[in-house]
């Protein structure tokens, strides 16, 4: 089964910093690494291939930097990676990302399978996957935790519907987003990284995809629906205490206000 | 606790910061020796009262109350002692210092800072992540943890390798004495690199488990913070091909944050105690090796030459963490250890000898678990030859402590000592490892112990009965 991986290059969010001022991302403050809910669609992409054979592409959107998280993927089981890259791909909302990784997977088009993380953890929209599907026209299911091999042609897959289980069966080729529970994404070994850093990573930029018609317009932030304004980060809130000694009467009040202002009584 | 007492300790710090509930009480009494070894830990003694000041003034006043009433006091810090330590056994004021944690002071002239000894290794931790490169090297585990109390235990933990542990950060401590002087040791402001005036009473203070003196104010080296990290498992088919490589390695010049050996089955139940799983799963255990380097070439450059080294002794696939969530995820199951055991463990001395001697060590603990037919889970700090040997209870469920627990340990610190070793390497002598220190030292080392303690404190009123006896 030839295997898809959508990879997503994010800063470590355990150590990016924002400039609250300006409401972006400082990008210096952090190394960039691979989406965590990525590695999970890659291990599930190792774990298929290791059962039934067939060969696994990742592929990623990003500035050209972005090679780096792809031979990751490789040290961590892709066979090869592709990397969408050109100054017209910047800015890209959900819709312009989609559109473009779609046209890519069709250019690509020998696949049976496409895998993407649940969502990005620096952008938490969870709409590229679905949409990226919605645009090739086939079928997806998202927030997948166990994929099941029931034929080279379909997949049994569950999600989760409030406290029961979902059981859905997916032609393919067909897209799924899956969780961080479907596995515990594998270490790679020394070697396997040291030899990644050498892989070559094959680079599409707008010009390869003139056969298909689309221009600067389609993508990027020409081609995208949405802008991001502003980022809020919520200030961070210590615990708050008041003591009252003298005024026990006083205190029992305000803390039953506080309780009724908060609903918990 | 006579009431006169009570209103005599209101009266220096105030009336809101002397407490005598007799539960609140003991929460500050306890430690977590008492919830890691139940059965050995002995229970704090009752009538005790906590007392909160926020200066090493209040403490000065407090000290000389205690001496003219003969009243024991014992410092208090995040409770995360092992060996009971500052576990009261008669009725005593607990100086409890988590009030006096406001000032965390960094020095990028000198890089160093300089923290209350209330401020937590987690507060200290937070203040440096502001800073953009500076940071504190050592993590002896519980970020709970005092930066005083670490202080006055000489906190390890596994970053040893490259740092060392408490005694090599530290430039200075204010600390008040038991008889209520408050003292420089060190230097005044604590930022001389050299100062070669007489003893060195700041490094006798270091170590001292708060039965010198009250440390109130450390300051500590700060260092560059290396950009890049990464942590290697590497998987042996036996432990001591893995340690064997060891000495290899550091003689290669390459010098990791910490290099730990875990046993395979131990691991393996620690990580799914905690819902999660360990990379490797062949051979007898592991070396995990942190690494800090200043650019992700030169942690390549480390792990290829460390690999090939473990290579000639055998070792399988080096697997590599370098990701924020992964390194962490690796020592977080790697620090679960103890708490994926812990109802069943009686005790666990942390013998410590030349790392040259530790697979020796650990071949001698396996035939006591033999003898005793008692489980002796085993975790290393590889490279620094020290060793957390875990005796487990036969039965959880037991009420007293087994026949077999005196016999076993006292041979344990035998061997221990045999091979030039030392009964405690971290955790420190407290009240648990008193009666084993005649095993390491000889009378005329205990005496003149027993001397210093009574040159600090003639009334024998600070923490009495830990580390040493007096006569």
């Amino acid at each position: 089964m030839n295997i898809l991986v959508f990879v997503k290059e994010v800063p470590d969010m355990e150590k990016v910093k924002f400039d609250r001022e300006r409401g972006v991302i400082d990008r210096g403050s952090a190394e960039a690494q691979i989406n965590p809910f990525d590695l999970n669609a890659l291990q599930a992409a190792v774990d298929i291939k290791n059962e039934v054979g067939g060969e696994i592409t990742a592929m990623c959107m990003g500035p050209s930097g972005a090679e780096d998280s792809l031979k990751e993927a490789i040290a961590r089981g892709a066979d090869e990676g592709i990397l969408l890259t050109d100054r017209a791909f910047a800015g890209a909302d959900t819709w312009a990302t989609s559109f473009i990784l779609a046209r890519a997977a069709r250019k690509l088009a020998n696949f049976d399978l496409i895998l993407c993380g649940e969502m990005s953890v620096d952008g938490d929209t969870a709409q590229v996957g679905p949409q990226t599907a919605e645009f090739l026209g086939i079928p997806h299911v998202a927030f997948v935790w166990e994929i099941d091999i029931c034929d080279k042609n379909s997949l049994e897959v569950r999600t989760d519907l409030w406290n029961s289980t979902y059981v859905k069966e997916m032609e393919l080729p067909g897209l799924l987003s899956v969780t961080k529970d479907i596995n515990n994404p594998q270490l790679p070994s020394l070697q396997d990284k040291m030899s990644a850093r050498k892989a070559e990573i094959e680079k599409w930029g707008l010009e390869d995809f003139a056969d298909q018609g689309i221009d600067e317009d389609d993508v990027g932030l020409s081609g995208s629906l949405t802008r991001v304004k502003n980022i809020e980060v919520p200030p961070k809130t210590g615990r708050d205490s008041q003591i009252w000694e003298d005024e026990v009467e006083i205190g029992l009040a305000k803390i039953t206000d506080l309780m009724r202002e908060k609903r918990r009584i | 606790m006579k009431a006169e007492h009570i209103d005599s300790l209101e009266n220096i710090v105030g009336e809101k910061w002397v407490d005598a509930d007799p539960e609140r009480v003991m929460s500050y009494a306890r430690e977590y020796t008492n919830d890691s070894y139940r059965l050995i830990a002995p229970e704090p003694a009752e009538d005790c009262v906590v007392v909160k000041p926020e200066s090493a003034l209040e403490i000065s006043e407090i000290m000389e109350f205690a001496n003219e009433n003969s009243v024991s006091v014992i410092p208090k810090g995040g409770n995360t002692a092992l060996a009971a330590n500052a576990i009261p056994d008669e009725s005593v004021v607990i100086l409890v210092m988590e009030r006096m944690n406001d000032s965390i002071e960094i020095d990028d002239i000198n890089l160093t800072v300089t923290c209350e000894a209330g401020v937590t290794l987690e507060d200290l931790i937070d203040k440096l992540e502001e800073h953009n490169s500076l940071y504190f090297p050592l993590h002896p585990g519980d970020e709970g943890a005092q930066i005083g109390g670490m202080a006055t235990m000489n906190a390890g933990g596994v970053r040893a390798v490259r740092d060392g542990i408490m005694r090599d950060q530290i430039r200075g401590v204010k600390a008040v004495l038991p008889t209520g002087e408050i003292v420089n040791f060190g230097n005044r402001d604590g930022k001389l690199i050299k100062n070669n005036a007489g003893y060195d009473l700041m490094q006798l203070m270091i170590g001292s488990e708060g039965t010198l003196g009250i440390i109130t104010e450390v300051t500590l080296d700060l260092k560059p913070e290396p950009p890049q990290s990464a942590t290697l498992v590497i998987p042996f088919e036996s432990r001591s091909e893995a340690f064997s490589a060891v000495p290899k390695i550091l003689q290669e010049g390459i010098i990791p944050l910490a290099i730990e050996f875990v046993e395979r089955e131990q691991i393996l139940h620690t990580a799914e105690d905690l819902g999660k799983e360990w990379p490797a799963r062949e051979g007898e255990g592991d070396l995990m090796i942190m690494l800090a380097e200043d650019s992700e070439e030169d942690i390549f450059k480390a792990a290829a030459g460390i690999e090939k080294i473990c290579q000639d002794f055998g070792s399988m696939d080096t697997l590599m963490a370098d990701t924020t969530r992964e390194e962490r995820e690796l020592l977080e199951i790697r620090s679960h250890f103890l708490p994926a055991i812990e109802d069943r463990i009686l005790d666990c001395p942390d013998i410590t000898v030349p790392r040259s001697e530790l697979d020796e060590l650990m071949t001698e603990i396996e035939a006591l678990s033999d003898k005793y037919e008692v489980e002796i889970p085993l975790l290393a700090h590889a490279a620094d030859g020290n060793l957390h040997a875990f005796i487990m209870l036969k039965d959880e469920e037991v009420e007293e402590i087994p026949d077999y627990y005196q016999d076993l340990k006292r041979e344990m610190y035998e061997a221990t000592v045999e091979l030039g070793g030392t009964i405690t390497g971290e955790h420190g002598v407290g009240a648990l490892r008193k009666q084993e220190m005649s095993i390491q030292y000889t009378g005329r080392e205990l005496e003149i112990m027993g001397q210093i303690k009574k040159v600090f404190d003639p009334n024998n009123i600070l923490n009495p009965g830990k580390i040493v006896d007096l006569k």
